[in-house]
């Protein structure tokens, strides 16, 4: 019996891998000339895949329903419908993220995605910033941590490829003081929370839009956010260089949502005190 | 809490899913390709020789990891593109098949090699003695490593996450990111564990099939 | 005439291991070949059954021709078809058996048969009792190799050998792997093999089994037959000097 289901999902396993690669010869990217309407190069290509790292709440992750959610999401799908084509969410590793855009595997990275010169440097053009951000370091509540200078000798904990670890490394001196001389990296800001539960880190760097979403759902009287921070910093949507007709279509769609209150909405539902 | 488990399911289903397809799909084609691999690595053609021998040395001396990042992200500098699935799946199907090709050049050499010969004085030609005695026999042999390799593979189907496919361990940690919570992770273990249960009795079911004779 | 060796020349690794190797076997004869190990009495049974080829020479068995002198060059070697038709003519059994194990005794006894010259199942499996039967081996039809006693073993590789009426049935060191209270048992066996009238060729270095189940007897050392005759001329008017200290121990 076992063997026949086995056979069985091979089968289906076949099927399902036939089916993926024949959906996936569709996309097309070719770019055809521009006539009047201003988005009418962009409306040939059909669509765009926006990459997207699925495990970064609140801005872009997966609900219950395994469906893709969050406040970029739901911005992103705004932006695209006033562009008029359709947007494709791709998970990705955010560690990859510029490789995914460079190799033309996505046309947008657009996760909570902090516009900094490193990354311009790397090929990625960035829109207008749409939110503002705070580097936060976050301890737990009876921390003696209380200013950054504290963090002499002490273990801190970011995500991997975040722009946290950018906004720290621009301290070079403090990061120097740092327990083992560098921040501890991980896979997801989940993660560096769970280390600084555990104890075994004594503060987290992060953005402060995660930050807030986490200290939320695992309890505001646990932790303790410092007033000083890692410089602010705003997010905006990386496109490549050369794409320039993505780029202004972007900035102008962001500009309508901003005038007519629909970004505000959104806003709210997401970010709501 | 039990609720909260059954709402984590079916994201953990479809992250299944992949993992599955990626396990059921490499073992497909690899253990087949390994078996050419094997014949070819103790063949007398020289140049073949190397060639193989060079392949399961890069396949066997580099990461998993590294091979999959190589294939998709770069392959399509020399104009070679795959889609993620492909991709991940091609990276996995290379390497599995040099690991069992080495399985299985040690079964076949470790046959005594009057079984050849007697084969060959009974009129065998040499693909009937391949398929007819040695295969037979270097299965037994070779069963207890297959499995092993197998086990491992479950595990190693957690890397194409690097390509942004949604495997089970991915579905965990979203869902521990999205709720902060440890929970979706002990649920991926206890899948992982269930698979390789499943397995660990298959192959127990099959080396007994295999134990009449010593 | 069922087999005919003329100047059998073979060399491995530049030393010579058979020089100018020539006899010939008949209709229910056994024959021995005897000698030390290392003599080239082995590498003789691996030339006539195609496992080594020679260098030079010509083998001829039941008047088809295995391979064939070319004089200065290499011996000219049957085709595929050819050759098949020579390896049913031919028996083998291996110094160490070389049953299959992972087939029970009926199957290796019909394997080749049945998969190699095509006969029907049911009949091949007729032959196969008859020959377990001859060899009192009937109760261990469906044991496997592992189940069985050297003797055996012996036995299932001589019906196994026997399975598709070979003219000549060849046995390395057909003692070398039994206790010596069964020897008598694998002698009235070869016998039984020769009255019905296959041809036996046999290597052994053992001389009492040689003196009690050989018809004639080729002395072998260094490549080269130092001697033949009949048993009897053999084993009672040695004159050599070297088979003499052979003979005697």
């Amino acid at each position: 019996m076992r063997k026949k289901s086995l056979s069985k999902s091979i089968i289906l396993t076949l099927i399902v891998v036939l089916g993926m690669f024949v959906l996936g010869g569709c996309g097309d990217k070719d770019v055809a000339d521009k006539n009047k309407d201003p988005n009418a190069a962009l409306k040939d290509r059909g669509s765009v895949v926006m990459g997207l790292d699925d495990t970064f709440a609140p801005m872009g992750f997966r609900d219950e329903n395994n469906e893709i959610v969050g406040f970029d999401v739901d911005l992103a799908n705004e932006v695209f419908k006033r562009i008029g084509i359709e947007v494709k969410f791709q998970q990705i590793d955010w560690t990859m993220k510029e490789t995914e855009l460079k190799s033309g595997n996505i046309d947008v990275i657009w996760n909570g995605y902090t516009i900094t010169d490193e990354r311009k440097a790397k090929g990625v053009a960035f829109t207008q910033p749409y939110l503002e951000n705070r580097q936060w370091v976050i301890t737990l509540a009876d921390s003696t941590i209380n200013c950054k200078a504290d963090l002499k000798g002490k273990r801190v904990a970011i995500q991997n490829q975040s722009s946290a670890v950018d906004a720290v490394n621009a301290e070079p001196e403090l990061v120097a003081s740092f327990a083992g001389g560098e921040p501890v990296l991980f896979d997801t800001n989940n993660e560096a929370f769970m280390d600084l539960e555990a104890k075994r880190a004594d503060a987290v760097v992060a953005d402060e839009v995660l930050a807030r979403y986490y200290i939320k759902l695992r309890g505001v009287e646990k932790y303790k956010v410092l007033e000083e921070n890692f410089g602010e910093e705003e997010y905006g949507i990386g496109v490549r260089k050369d794409d320039v007709e993505l780029l202004e279509a972007i900035d102008n769609a962001l500009n309508e949502l901003r005038e007519d209150g629909t970004y505000e909405e959104i806003y709210q539902k997401w970010f709501a005190e | 809490m039990i609720e909260y488990i059954l709402k984590l399911i079916p994201a953990m289903l479809s992250g299944l899913e992949i993992t599955l397809s990626i396990f059921s799909l490499t073992l497909l084609f690899s253990i087949p390709l390994g078996i050419l691999v094997a014949v070819g690595r103790l063949s007398k053609l020289k140049p073949l020789v190397k060639v193989i021998e060079f392949y399961i040395w890069v396949m066997r001396g580099t990461p998993l990891l590294l091979q999959i990042i190589f294939i998709y992200f770069g392959l399509p500098i020399i104009g070679i593109t795959f889609e993620r699935f492909p991709a991940a799946l091609i990276a996995f199907i290379l390497n599995y098949t040099a690991y069992f090709g080495e399985i299985f050049r040690g079964g076949i050499a470790s046959i005594d090699k009057g079984q050849y010969e007697a084969a060959k004085v009974l009129g065998f030609t040499s693909a009937q003695t391949f398929i007819r005695i040695i295969l037979p026999q270097m299965i037994k042999i070779v069963l207890p490593s297959v499995a092993n390799e197998v086990i491992t593979l479950v595990k190693d189907t957690a890397l194409v996450y690097v390509v942004g496919l949604g495997e089970l361990l991915r579905s965990g940690k979203i869902a521990s990111n999205r709720d902060a919570s440890l929970v979706p992770l002990v649920m991926v273990g206890v899948f992982y564990l269930a698979l390789t249960w499943v397995l660990t009795k298959l192959f127990q079911r099959i080396e007994k099939r295999y134990a009449y004779y010593q | 005439m069922l087999l005919k060796v003329e100047g059998l020349c073979k060399s491995f690794k530049g030393k010579q291991v058979l020089k100018n190797v020539g006899f010939a076997l008949h209709c229910g004869e056994i024959l021995a070949i005897i000698g030390r190990s290392g003599s080239g009495k082995t590498t003789i049974l691996r030339c006539i059954n195609n496992l080594v080829k020679c260098d030079r020479g010509t083998i001829i068995v039941d008047g088809t021709v295995l391979c064939k002198d070319q004089q200065e060059e290499k011996s000219v070697y049957a085709k595929p078809a050819e050759m098949l038709q020579i390896r049913k003519k031919l028996g083998m059994v291996f110094q160490s058996f070389n049953l299959f194990p992972h087939m029970s005794v009926l199957e290796n006894i019909i394997e080749a048969p049945v998969h190699v010259f095509g006969i029907a199942r049911p009949e091949a499996e007729e032959k196969a009792n008859a020959l377990l039967a001859m060899l009192d081996l009937q109760d261990k039809t469906s044991a496997y190799p592992f189940e069985l006693s050297g003797g055996q073993k012996q036995r299932v590789a001589i019906a196994r050998a026997c399975a598709l009426n070979p003219l000549v049935m060849c046995l390395d060191e057909p003692t070398s792997a039994l206790d010596p209270e069964l020897r008598e048992g694998i002698a009235v066996t070869i016998e039984k093999l020769a009255e019905q009238g296959m041809g036996i060729l046999l290597i052994t270095h053992d001389m009492a089994f040689a003196k009690r189940v050989a018809h004639r007897v080729i002395f072998m050392e260094a490549g080269q037959i130092i001697e033949e005759g009949s048993k009897e001329e053999f084993f009672d008017h040695v004159e050599n000097e070297k088979i003499k200290k052979f003979v005697i121990g």
